[in-house]
């Protein structure tokens, strides 16, 4: 069953798209890694499928009604991201008793054991903590909800290491005791590659690819080697990335539709195989101008 | 518990990769229920779906097989299955390297036999 089902959406601010005919569905209790460069258009689609804001264009439908002003689909979701706006005149402990008010699946003790766990103190408020704690304390308040859709946008924004392993610790136990469907977006998709069933890729304000991440996992391949075997392989095929090793070596990454014997070959010949990591995968996919940083210096640096 | 998640090695394969290990090792007998698709995702601290894929390769093999609503269990020919297959994949394409990298040293097969002769040997004493 689809939890969400996205077609043709569109939100403009002005003249520009943020989204421009973003199509997509989500398969219910499924973790799918929302993936973005900067400025692509996530937290605006997360945005829009919380309700909060509402679409120029196209059809969004959560649990099969129009999020936008929907109170079914605000107590059935929550978004969790770093401008959730909390009222500063309640303590920590009563904005948890609150948020118990009005998320009927509520998790007390959950909540509270992941409140004592990282140290927070029942009577601070939300505005006087540091970034890395606001964002803590939004996750907690994220998973206690147990909302049939959680969402996560960038949730681990000024945590530290240890704090953000806990945290994704913490959402796969829960997620495993209790199955939902949940979005998570974030910039290290590396980090939380190993959470995922699926990615969608989001480019330019429009979906890029949506595949499990096992399959983006081998998605591409790099190529190693002498330049011209490169070359010869890397003939007619789409070209990810490329870089000079040396006068006579040369590193491709090509999209992987080689069969099992033209990978054997190539490794007989002499080149050498690697594979490339999903979130390089992204990278290179989402690379808005042809070349890299390398191009900006390149007519600076002396010969 | 520990996954190599930088390596090229997807982690589903990883998966059945660490069942074939404890199948061989004995830990996991003939018939034996093996840990299901949850309790992979809780010890590998990865999504139960890729658990999941792995533990189905292994079906697929015939080295586990389902019981419906019980989980999967160890099939009767598993330890037969892996080692065929480990042999005509694993052993055959380290094999391969080997010989590559002999290649490009000018080592020749004599030497390199003596080679594996050798290593079999200290392996043989460290093994008694």
């Amino acid at each position: 069953m689809n939890i969400i089902e996205v077609n043709n959406l569109t939100k403009s601010y002005g003249k520009t798209n943020a989204l421009k005919q973003l199509s997509f569905s989500i398969e219910e209790n499924k973790i799918t890694g929302i993936i973005g460069r900067n400025g692509a258009g996530k937290t605006t689609m997360l945005n829009i499928l919380a309700g909060f804001i509402k679409p120029t264009s196209g059809e969004v439908s959560v649990f099969s009604e129009n999020p936008f002003d929907n109170l079914f689909v605000s107590s059935q979701s929550i978004l969790v991201d770093d401008t959730m706006m909390l009222p500063t005149s309640l303590s920590l402990s009563e904005l948890l008793k609150e948020a118990s008010r009005f998320y009927e699946q509520w998790d007390e003790t959950l909540a509270q054991r992941l409140f004592d766990y990282f140290s927070f103190d029942p009577n601070q408020h939300h505005d006087k903590l540091s970034k890395g704690k606001k964002s803590t304390f939004n996750t907690i308040l994220g998973l206690a909800s147990r909302c049939p859709l959680t969402i996560f946008d960038e949730p681990t924004i000024g945590m530290d290491e240890a704090v953000r392993k806990d945290f994704y610790r913490a959402l796969l136990k829960d997620y495993l005791a209790h199955p939902r469907t949940i979005l998570l977006s974030s910039h290290h998709l590396n980090e939380i590659e190993d959470l995922l069933e699926d990615v969608l890729l989001i480019n330019d304000g429009a979906t890029y690819l949506h595949m499990p991440v096992s399959e983006l996992k081998s998605y591409a391949v790099g190529l190693k080697g002498p330049a011209d075997l490169v070359k010869k392989w890397s003939r007619g095929r789409i070209n990810l990335s490329s870089k000079n090793l040396g006068p006579s070596q040369l590193y491709v990454v090509l999209e992987n539709d080689f069969s099992a014997e033209s990978l054997e070959e190539m490794k007989r010949s002499g080149i050498e195989l690697s594979s490339v990591s999903s979130s390089d995968v992204c990278v290179y996919l989402t690379s808005t101008s042809k070349g890299g940083i390398d191009d900006v210096f390149s007519d600076r640096e002396t010969s | 518990m520990f996954l190599n998640t930088e390596g090229s090695k997807p982690i589903y394969i990883q998966i059945a990769e660490w069942i074939e290990t404890e199948i061989l090792n004995g830990n996991f007998a003939v018939e034996e229920k093996v840990n299901s698709q949850y309790q992979l995702a809780e010890m590998f601290n990865i999504n139960p779906a890729t658990a999941a894929k792995g533990l189905n390769i292994l079906a697929d093999e015939d080295i586990l097989f389902k019981k419906r609503g019980l989980g999967m269990f160890v099939s009767p020919e598993a330890k037969q299955q892996i080692v065929k297959k480990r042999k005509e994949q694993t052993l055959k394409r380290l094999v391969q390297e080997v010989v590559l990298e002999a290649r490009y040293l000018d080592v020749s097969e004599r030497e390199l036999i003596q080679m594996i002769e050798q290593a079999n040997q200290k392996g043989d004493e460290e093994g008694t």
